[in-house]
């Protein structure tokens, strides 16, 4: 399909001064300073085939329901690690692991309600998987805003393409919040405008109906959560989609000085008398060294082959893989397995000799804090530049939700690099969005 | 809606009044401005004085300039847009993304102002921004308690401007009696004296405008 197929593609200017008019931007600090950026959205869309996006489905349902074992058994019977499929290495000294959520069963036994998988497709038309975000994944509001102004945009665009209406995200997240609600209000826990995603935030607020509150606005008496309104009476809440990472939720458990948080809400947490969206904790498992092991983890506890696979990964910390970084040094990319947003990530080839040295010193004396993977020869999609179509590295976020079940959101956010030299797609980076289309027929 | 912080009753309070601000003060501006082509050329001096700004500017030419787009000076119309839209940003659960847009629409702008050889061509979008603003509100918000809150703050606001503007006792009674009214309906705790305070003073002649102003400034 050419891009020029698309009347959409002429109206791009258009729909990014309607994301402006409604606020799509994302916060960034540089030089300590806040600043609100605009997320440049290009119009022409990734296509999703109907029946590729059914095997995409299957195996991001898998992946996600072996995640979710994967958190259940880690902070109970520890059976994986006994089994010696994953070792304790990756567990406990991991620093998403948090020994607080030892033994805590929460709302339906859901731990990540809201997982965002980062995948790319080779050129083989092979889906990998990059990543997987089961603390705090934002983005999925950017195609779904979107999509409302293509449509209106260029409605014959949507009347010549046969495709999955992807703003139905926030009934299904509605849904994913009130089945762990355990009684009480739903709402957004967001630390406030300055955050790098509060646009999402305040617009996830406004779609589902959840009430968007800062930590201020909660407290906890008697065990219960409440929310203070303006006369002073409060009001319990069930479900709390927080936006806030583990370590500041909660000042008298976690980070002592976090002002963002609410005091003793893990407490009440910890006695079921509040779900919190995503679980605590759950960064155990979407730590980047725990990666290489989901496969074993879908073969452990679902007894299935993996549907999806990972993107060949090596592991320093064993002796084998190690030999392997370093003698491939090169054709790598190497990630610190702390950093997210497309910090920490290193190409081998890109290191100057003594940065390389400095480099491999540093993995031999800290080989738990690097993965290294093979660069996979994406696909690149093409985004349109002065008036052109021209070739881009672009990924795929796409959203697993758990209720009962998980269910794949039909849509995801394709995100691209705007350098034409470069494999880094994230927003903070000077990368830009696209709609997912899914093809319905 | 159910239930509103009092965090967000103040923001939805301050939202209503800065943005009140910034459209009377604009088309107090338009007008200034109109009267310094070929009437009064020091004109911004009885502007400054009307509203109570210290003046800053020391000629006609600093203070068009800097009146509207200067982020330093807090009196500018810049520093009060900021003012309603850090309040605005906080509210798209309350007010919505339609209300919310019209807001961000007015800061663009006045962003195209500052870059245009006819600023007053964008003043005035930004003056019909402003007016969609309430517009959307009014026809969109459901709640009627946020609606309440909003015109609440627009209503002081308004009184308070009118009196230092020294408006016609016919325009300072009209907006006292409906700011009376709106208030009653919000449900913020307010000074129910301050209210019939307020509506003796718009009756006495001549008119008080320090003591509305007094008055208006203390009705929470």
């Amino acid at each position: 399909m050419n891009f020029k197929d698309f009347e959409l593609c002429a109206h791009t200017n258009s729909i990014n001064e309607l994301l402006a008019r409604y606020g799509v931007k994302f916060g960034i600090y540089k030089n300590n300073t806040f600043h609100e950026r605009l997320f440049p959205f290009d119009a022409i869309p990734r296509i999703i085939e109907a029946d590729e996006f059914i095997q995409l489905e299957k195996g991001l349902k898998q992946r996600v329901k072996a995640l979710n074992l994967f958190i259940k058994d880690i902070y109970s019977d520890k059976k994986i690690v006994k089994d010696n499929i994953v070792p304790e290495d990756f567990i406990f000294a991991s620093s998403g692991y948090m020994p607080e959520c030892e033994g805590i069963m929460p709302s339906k036994g859901v731990y990540s309600h809201i997982s965002g998988i980062d995948l790319v497709q080779g050129k083989n038309k092979e889906w990998y998987i990059l990543e997987d975000n089961l603390r705090v994944p934002s983005g999925a509001s950017y195609p779904m805003i979107a999509r409302q102004l293509c449509r209106k945009s260029s409605p014959k665009t949507f009347e010549t393409y046969h495709l999955e209406d992807n703003r139905d995200y926030a009934k299904m997240l509605r849904k994913t919040l009130d089945y762990v609600n355990v009684e009480g209000h739903t709402v957004i826990l967001t630390p406030g405008r300055y955050n790098s995603a509060y646009f999402e935030h305040s617009y996830l607020a406004e779609q589902t109906g959840a009430h968007l509150v800062t930590g201020q606005d909660l407290f906890v008496e008697g065990d219960k959560l409440y929310y203070k309104n303006y006369n002073g009476e409060k009001e319990r809440v069930g479900a709390v989609y927080r936006r806030i990472s583990d370590d500041y939720l909660d000042p008298m458990n976690f980070v002592a000085d976090s002002v963002i948080g609410v005091p003793h809400l893990f407490d009440v947490y910890r006695k079921g008398n509040v779900a919190l969206l995503n679980a605590p904790g759950n960064g155990v498992a979407d730590d980047k060294g725990i990666y290489y092991f989901v496969p074993k983890m879908i073969r452990y506890y679902l007894e299935e082959e993996p549907i999806l696979q990972n993107a060949p990964t090596y592991l320093p910390f064993y002796e084998e893989d190690r030999k392997y970084v370093l003698e491939h040094f090169d054709d790598l990319v190497l990630k610190d397995v702390a950093e997210a947003g497309g910090y920490g990530v290193v190409f081998g080839n890109s290191l100057t000799k003594e940065e390389k040295e400095k480099f491999i010193k540093m993995l031999k004396e800290e080989p738990r804090r690097f993965i290294a993977q093979e660069v996979i020869d994406f696909l690149d999609i093409d985004i349109m530049e002065k008036g052109e179509a021209v070739p881009r590295k672009a990924d795929l976020r796409a959203f697993v939700l758990t209720s009962d079940e998980p269910v794949v959101w039909k849509s995801g956010l394709t995100r691209f690099s705007r350098n034409p030299d470069s494999f880094i797609v994230n927003s903070s980076q000077g990368g830009g969005f696209k709609d997912t289309w899914v093809l319905s027929q | 809606m159910g239930i509103i912080t009092v965090e967000k009753t103040d923001r939805l309070f301050w939202l209503g009044r800065y943005t009140e601000r910034v459209y009377t003060t604009a088309r107090l501006y338009a007008k200034s401005y109109d009267h310094m082509i070929d009437v009064i050329a020091d004109d911004y001096k009885n502007f400054c004085s009307a509203i109570d700004i210290p003046d800053v500017y020391g000629s006609k030419e600093v203070f068009l300039e800097k009146y509207p787009f200067d982020e330093n000076d807090m009196n500018s119309l810049f520093s009060n847009l900021q003012r309603a839209y850090d309040n605005a940003i906080e509210l798209r659960y309350e007010i919505g993304s339609e209300a919310l847009a019209y807001i961000q629409l007015c800061i663009y702008d006045l962003q195209k102002a500052k870059e245009s050889d006819a600023p007053m061509l964008e003043i005035q979008s930004l003056i019909d921004h402003i007016m969609a603003f309430w517009g959307t509100a009014d026809d969109l918000i459901a709640s009627e308690q946020i609606r309440d809150i909003l015109k609440t703050g627009k209503r002081v606001e308004r009184i308070d401007l009118y009196a230092r503007l020294a408006f016609p006792a016919a325009d300072l009674k009209r907006e006292v009696n409906r700011m009376k009214f709106r208030i009653a309906k919000s449900h913020i705790s307010y000074k129910e004296s301050v209210v019939k305070n307020l509506e003796t003073l718009v009756e006495n002649e001549p008119m008080d405008y320090y003591g509305i102003v007094r008055e208006i400034e203390n009705i929470l």
